[in-house]
């Protein structure tokens, strides 16, 4: 019979910043196992026969990719952009796209739908390929403001701005902004502030979060 | 197949309640280890003891059973035939398992390089990844001589022997691997298998069964620790310049639930324009 799956998020032994393991299932094989006799009040402490023990085929889970998003837009900062997937370059920061007029989607960690964490979408203020670019407006967006990411299976999600701010690169939140945990949000980057010549980077990033809008 | 963890009670039995019920992240208690047992004993479907408490009930080959959050310590486990009346006759063990505080291990039942069956603990690497890459773990748990790995055509890894382990940190990606004796680059005694080497995740891969055996019972078994990303380092979003201000104050627009849901300082107004601080430079 098909192994006893059950859908796992552990939280290990530390604190969120402990890296605790968890263990995904496989979606089409997640029958939660009840973990005690019918009637029993499953929350309360029993010395009687203990729950029962995950057990799976060892088997690498399916991969079920979200669909990824294709395009960001923020009406109210005339923004309109096709993002890419993209990744970490070998300084260890993430990828952005060489064009300015698109945005990159942070393919590592959640995309738009996620049920948890943050998706992550950066794009060039200016880029020696294609100048200024759309994100050089981030900052006139509000809070309240309408932010649409389109996916590749066409599906529009919408979301609120609740906050846009500058913050200096060295107090960049990256742990918030990169966030595969917590109530699903949207983190869109680019940059601002002081231009320095000496190292080629702007001072600060410009950041907007929002959140899903719900029903 | 039925599972029970009938021996271990306290905290480990609570945590794992709340975990199946709840199927939200549960918190351990601080210092619990965490163990997975991992079947690979061909033809041989076993039951596990643990303190001398039936804990898994008929394990067949092929099966990972975990995880079992463990308060710190030392546990005897036996593995004996699934029809057992108790562990007073085991196949293989007992052996004392050493678990450390915070430590995360599998335990494997396998047979050794000759043919006989044993058990090895291993401890998992949980430690952190960097963004973009992803943890390859080998072990060989197969009646086998020594190994190699090629990914590519190359081997990544060279000369494993049972009971031994190779880990590997890569960059997040698909990797076409085969298993073959040491030293040679066929015939492939497992695989090509495509292995997904996923950001932030340990994936240990066993070869295990026996090469020896007729027919031949090698196979590859899959374990997966995820969580173990890295964030990026930073995000420079500009080139040129152009985009520039004046104005090195950091500022923030954020509704009031914002405030308090993102960064945790209490907010009055609806909306309002903070300076948050004066800089320096």
């Amino acid at each position: 019979m098909a192994a006893l799956a059950v859908v796992l998020a552990v939280a290990g032994c530390g604190g969120p910043e402990a890296g605790a393991p968890v263990v995904p299932a496989p979606a089409e094989t997640g029958t939660s196992p009840a973990p005690s006799p019918a009637g029993d009040d499953p929350g309360a402490p029993s010395s009687a026969p203990g729950p029962q023990v995950p057990v799976r085929r060892a088997t690498a889970p399916a991969a079920s990719p979200a669909p990824r998003p294709v395009r960001l837009v923020v009406r109210a900062a005339d923004v309109d952009m096709r993002v890419d997937p993209v990744g970490v370059l070998d300084d260890g920061t993430m990828e952005i796209p060489p064009d300015a007029r698109r945005a990159g989607w942070y393919r590592f960690g959640p995309g738009p739908g996620s049920p948890r964490g943050s998706t992550v979408l950066a794009g060039h203020v200016d880029s020696r390929l294609t100048g200024i670019g759309p994100l050089a407006e981030l900052r006139r967006a509000r809070p309240g403001d309408e932010v649409l990411v389109t996916t590749e299976d066409g599906t529009v999600h919408r979301y609120t701005t609740v906050e846009v701010e500058k913050v200096p690169k060295q107090d960049a939140p990256l742990a918030r902004w990169f966030d595969r945990d917590g109530d699903p949000r949207l983190v869109v980057i680019t940059c601002g502030g002081a231009w320095r010549a000496e190292i080629g980077h702007y001072a600060d990033n410009v950041v907007l979060t929002a959140e899903p809008v719900r029903g | 197949m039925r599972a029970r963890l009938l021996g271990l009670t306290g905290a480990a039995g609570l945590a794992l309640a709340g975990l199946t019920l709840a199927a939200v992240p549960a918190s351990a208690a601080d210092g619990d280890a965490q163990l997975w047992v991992l079947h690979g004993v061909p033809d041989l479907t076993v039951d596990v003891w643990v303190n001398g408490e039936r804990t898994l009930d008929d394990f067949a080959p092929g099966d990972l059973a975990g995880p079992l959050d463990l308060a710190a310590g030392t546990y005897s486990v036996a593995i004996t035939a699934s029809d057992a009346e108790d562990d007073s006759d085991p196949a293989i063990g007992p052996v004392d398992l050493s678990l450390e505080s915070g430590g995360s291990y599998t335990a494997v039942a396998h047979l050794d390089a000759g043919g006989d069956p044993t058990a090895t603990l291993f401890t998992n690497d949980v430690s952190q990844t960097a963004a973009g890459e992803g943890r390859l773990t080998v072990r060989h748990v197969a009646a086998a001589p020594a190994v190699d790995v090629l990914a590519g055509g190359d081997a990544v890894i060279s000369g494993l022997e049972n009971p031994d382990e190779q880990v590997l940190d890569l960059p997040a990606g698909t990797v076409s691997a085969s298993v073959v004796a040491a030293g040679t680059t066929e015939p492939a005694l497992l695989g090509p298998a495509d292995v997904e080497v996923a950001e932030g995740t340990n994936t240990i891969l066993y070869a295990w069964g026996s090469a020896t055996s007729d027919p031949a019972s090698l196979a590859l078994a899959t374990q997966v620790i995820d969580g173990l990303h890295g964030d990026p380092s930073g995000v420079q979003a500009g080139e040129l310049g152009l985009a520039a201000d004046r104005g090195t104050a950091p500022w923030v627009w954020a509704a009031a639930a914002a405030a308090l849901a993102l960064t945790a300082t209490a907010g009055t107004a609806a909306v309002r324009r903070a300076s948050a601080r004066s800089t320096t430079r």
